[in-house]
């Protein structure tokens, strides 16, 4: 078991390196040095406090997302639209902040938003499970769609009921600093959104490992039938699952509106639904493994912003997205790459023994 | 002696985790029939796919004519001269006979009249009776098994590999199949036939491999061995010989389950099942044969709940069973070993003691304090790998990684646990070695004697006279007789099975 888990770690941080190895090639193209641009970047982001404290800001909505995909990855199910689900959040936690802001204390009005938030994304999410369950939709072409109902509902309220006072961009009004989540970590910005994170990814693990509700999902997502001739009915599973997964995505509204923008925008923080996918598969579906995912994207994706910003250089934005992408092929490959030498080697210590099994 | 046609020499394929060969060495002639006798798990199917190129040896060579050659696929194998037909065949339902046979084998314009006409004549040399324009999907499981011969023949095979082939056919459809071979053979080919049953290796081969845990236990010329002498090479050991059962009268009122009427209809299909009738006494072993596919599963999967009645009543204890759930029935005491454990029976990628809670995963039996404790899941499970002698590291093993027959022994746990009542089991021995079978059958007793009702399904008539007090016939979805043990003759039974309806007084 403990050589198991040396082996992931190994073979991540090695992929990681490979894959910077191979974007540097890149930047040697562009007539850079990648080492010196690396080294720049890197250092600025460990040695400026507020700087470091943004990989943390940056990883909060990211850890909420993938776990989102990851969850229903479990049940073998897609959900495609963690986008919308914490669009869907977004509204609600912008809101009710509106909303109750002046009128109740902080402590009080924080966990009501992340419960609007968590149930707005979780209404989206039902609904697909239950477009799976009932009708037997393709949740994964049903989760991407709902993506842009949720952005046009976003639209349309913000063009009417949610605007501005000011009436000139689409955007709301800021929220109250009462209904801010507390920064916890001085000189950042580093909100109590990243707690909730975390702790929000310890418990999708217990209840996906220790619970008889998880096993439940995970016996559905393994193998339906032998899951359905054992009383399991899959499709109250397909429902349950997504709602659980809506409501993760929808915490994102929660710890980004609250957290970080204190207002809504129209079309903001645009990818982390996809970033969410990505992450949940390097994390290979685990919730503990989500957390770490994300933080590596959250630096990485900080590393672009910096390097970006570094002076006398012109490294365009869109480097970042290759070295993120290059990275996460070779993670996926070294995925399939550790089965393989591990599978040998199980074979090698056989031929060994020589003894027929 | 003349050059063997094919020789394998010292080969061995590891899998991982597993030896599935080792040292393999045997050889083949031209006009012999080879069979390949051992148990499930004892390499047999490995060592031919290896010969077909589907899977690479990771040791030894293959000579073919006398040369080296080396077979990474089965196209190579093909242009070898090598065919081999699958257990599960590889057929295209909606496509018709002769496409399916042209398939992969021919290029630009494809006169289908013409190959018709082809395919006819060779199904004709071999006395087969085929319509070769009939889609593959609407013809029986027998005719489909034809068809992939005539794949095998199209391609001019001159070596031809059959997987278990009388798995999936009725007593005379096994007898024509016999037949085929040995006159393919007496063509100056050679076939290799793999099967665990004696008798057919008796009755076809020339000369007999027997394989043992994946190496070669015996390489015997037929006339120098009988089937008592291969059953111990094939088990390492002597099998006790088999008690038959006492069987005895159940009164009516210790009926446990009852169907009447039972009817299940999809649309614009003929009925799955069809007035199926029967009581259950506790106690008593209801055997129930018929050729695979003829609604044994729909009885069993109407009794576990996971196939809706169309009509009729199911009465369970007393009570009105049609329309509750499975899990209503699961937590009445109904058990059930589905035919098929990788589909219905087992999670393979979670791990034993996970497989082990299921049924129960709504009992609380195994939380504390709403968590589920480890712990007890763990004492459990090493309880019932102990106790039926699972090989098995533990409970923390996958399933997936466990042979056959251990497999087996885990669901069979599960179920009799579950089954406080009755037990359903559906071809609980299919495809396990005689050991397994064995104590299969001796936890199926200890059942019984506990006065469960149990309900045996199974397509081996042997088996049935072994264990059941009553046996009920099926044919295309009727029971068309339930008798008492003992009360008809193998072949009575077979006729039944084979839709010949008994008439009073003819024999």
């Amino acid at each position: 078991m403990k050589q198991k888990y040396l082996d992931v770690l190994l073979f991540n941080v090695g992929a990681v390196i490979v894959g910077l190895v191979i974007s540097a090639s890149m930047l040697l193209f562009m007539k850079i040095n990648p080492a010196e641009v690396y080294t720049a970047a890197f250092l600025k982001i460990v040695t400026d406090q507020y700087t470091l404290g943004e990989v943390l800001v940056k990883s909060t909505p990211l850890i909420f997302t993938s776990l989102a995909f990851a969850f229903t990855y479990k049940a073998n199910l897609f959900n495609i639209g963690a986008q919308g689900q914490f669009y869907a959040g977004s509204i609600a936690a912008v809101s009710v902040s509106l909303a109750l802001g002046d009128r109740i204390p902080g402590w009080l009005l924080i966990p009501l938003v992340l419960l609007a938030a968590f149930a707005a994304g979780g209404a989206v999410g039902a609904l697909i499970g239950l477009a799976k369950a009932k009708c037997r939709a393709n949740e994964f072409l049903v989760s991407m769609m709902s993506t842009y109902v949720v952005s046009a509902l976003m639209d349309y309220l913000l063009r009417t009921v949610l605007r501005e006072t000011k009436r000139e961009y689409l955007q709301t009004d800021p929220i109250s600093s009462n209904a801010y989540l507390p920064t916890i970590l001085p000189g950042t910005r580093v909100h109590l959104g990243f707690v909730i994170a975390v702790v929000s990814a310890v418990l999708i693990w217990v209840l996906l490992y220790k619970t008889e509700l998880g096993f439940r999902i995970r016996a559905v997502g393994c193998n339906v039938n032998a899951a359905e001739l054992a009383g399991i009915r899959s499709q109250r599973i397909y429902v349950i699952t997504f709602l659980i997964s809506g409501g993760l995505a929808g915490m994102a509204g929660l710890t980004e509106i609250n957290g970080v923008q204190h207002m809504l925008l129209q079309n903001f923080n645009s990818s982390i639904g996809s970033f969410g996918i990505g992450i949940a598969i390097l994390a290979n579906g685990n919730p503990i493994g989500a957390i770490f995912a994300s933080l590596l994207f959250g630096f990485m994706n900080l590393m672009g912003n910096t390097m970006g910003r570094l002076p006398n250089l012109s490294i365009p934005a869109s480097i970042i997205d290759f070295i993120e992408g290059i990275v996460m092929i070779c993670v996926i490959i070294s995925y399939f790459l550790r089965h393989y030498l591990t599978d040998r080697r199980e074979k090698r210590k056989l031929k060994k023994e020589g003894t027929p099994a | 002696m003349a050059v063997p046609v094919v020789e394998l020499k010292s080969i061995s394929k590891y899998f991982a985790k597993v030896i599935a060969n080792k040292h393999v060495s045997f050889c083949a002639h031209e006009g012999e029939v080879v069979a390949l006798l051992g148990e499930n798990g004892a390499g047999k199917s490995t060592i031919m796919k290896v010969l077909y190129g589907l899977y690479g040896a990771d040791e030894g060579v293959i000579l073919v004519r006398g040369r080296e050659t080396a077979i990474r696929s089965p196209k190579d194998a093909m242009q070898q001269g090598i065919a081999m037909v699958q257990q599960h065949f590889s057929l295209v339902p909606t496509h018709t006979v002769t496409e399916n046979i042209i398939l992969g084998s021919t290029h630009g314009r494809i006169s289908l009249k013409e190959y018709d006409k082809k395919i006819r004549l060779l199904a004709n040399r071999y006395g087969f009776d085929i319509p070769v324009e009939a889609k593959v999907g609407d013809l029986a499981v027998g005719v489909q098994q034809k068809i992939e011969i005539l794949k095998a023949l199209y391609l001019n095979a001159k070596i031809l590999i059959l997987d278990e082939p009388t798995a999936v056919l009725t007593p005379q459809e096994s007898e024509n199949l016999m037949e085929f071979i040995k006159t393919y053979a007496a063509q100056g080919n050679t076939a290799f036939f793999i099967t665990h049953k004696l008798k057919e290796v008796m009755e076809v081969a020339d000369r007999i491999v027997v394989m043992r845990s994946g190496e070669v236990a015996g390489d015997l010329k037929r006339s120098e061995t009988d089937e008592h002498g291969l059953a111990n090479l094939m088990i390492g050991h002597d099998l006790t010989p088999d008690t038959k059962m006492e069987t005895s009268d159940f009164p009516e009122e210790s009926t446990v389950l009852e169907l009447k009427d039972v009817t299940v209809e999809r649309k614009g299909e003929p009925p799955v099942l069809e007035d199926v009738s029967f009581q259950l006494r506790a106690g008593e072993v209801l055997g129930i044969a018929g050729v695979s596919g003829n609604g044994q599963d729909a009885v069993c999967e109407v009794i576990c709940g996971a196939c809706a009645v169309t009509r009729g009543e199911i009465t369970f204890d007393g009570r009105d069973f049609t329309a509750a759930t499975i899990r209503q029935r699961i937590d009445a005491g109904i058990g059930y070993v589905p035919v098929d454990r990788y589909r219905d029976g087992l999670i393979m990628e979670m791990t034993l003691a996970e497989n082990m809670m299921l049924k129960s995963s709504f009992s609380r039996r195994w939380t504390r304090r709403g968590l589920i404790s480890r712990k007890i899941l763990s004492d459990y499970t090493w309880g019932i790998i102990r106790g039926h002698q699972v090989k098995a590291t533990g409970p923390d093993e996958q399933a997936k990684s466990l042979s056959g027959g251990n497999q087996q022994k885990m669901v069979l746990a599960r179920e009799i646990d579950v089954g406080q009542k009755i037990i359903v089991f559906n071809q609980p021995t299919r495809g396990l070695d005689m050991g397994a079978v064995d104590r299969i059958h001796k936890s199926i007793r200890e059942e019984q004697q506990k006065g469960k009702g149990i309900v045996l399904v199974s397509t081996e008539l042997q088996e049935i006279f072994e264990m059941a007090d009553r046996i009920a016939v099926m044919y295309k979805g009727r029971i068309v007789g339930i008798y008492r043990n003992g009360e008809l003759t193998t072949e009575q039974i077979g006729l039944l099975m084979a839709g010949y309806v008994q008439k009073e007084g003819a024999q």
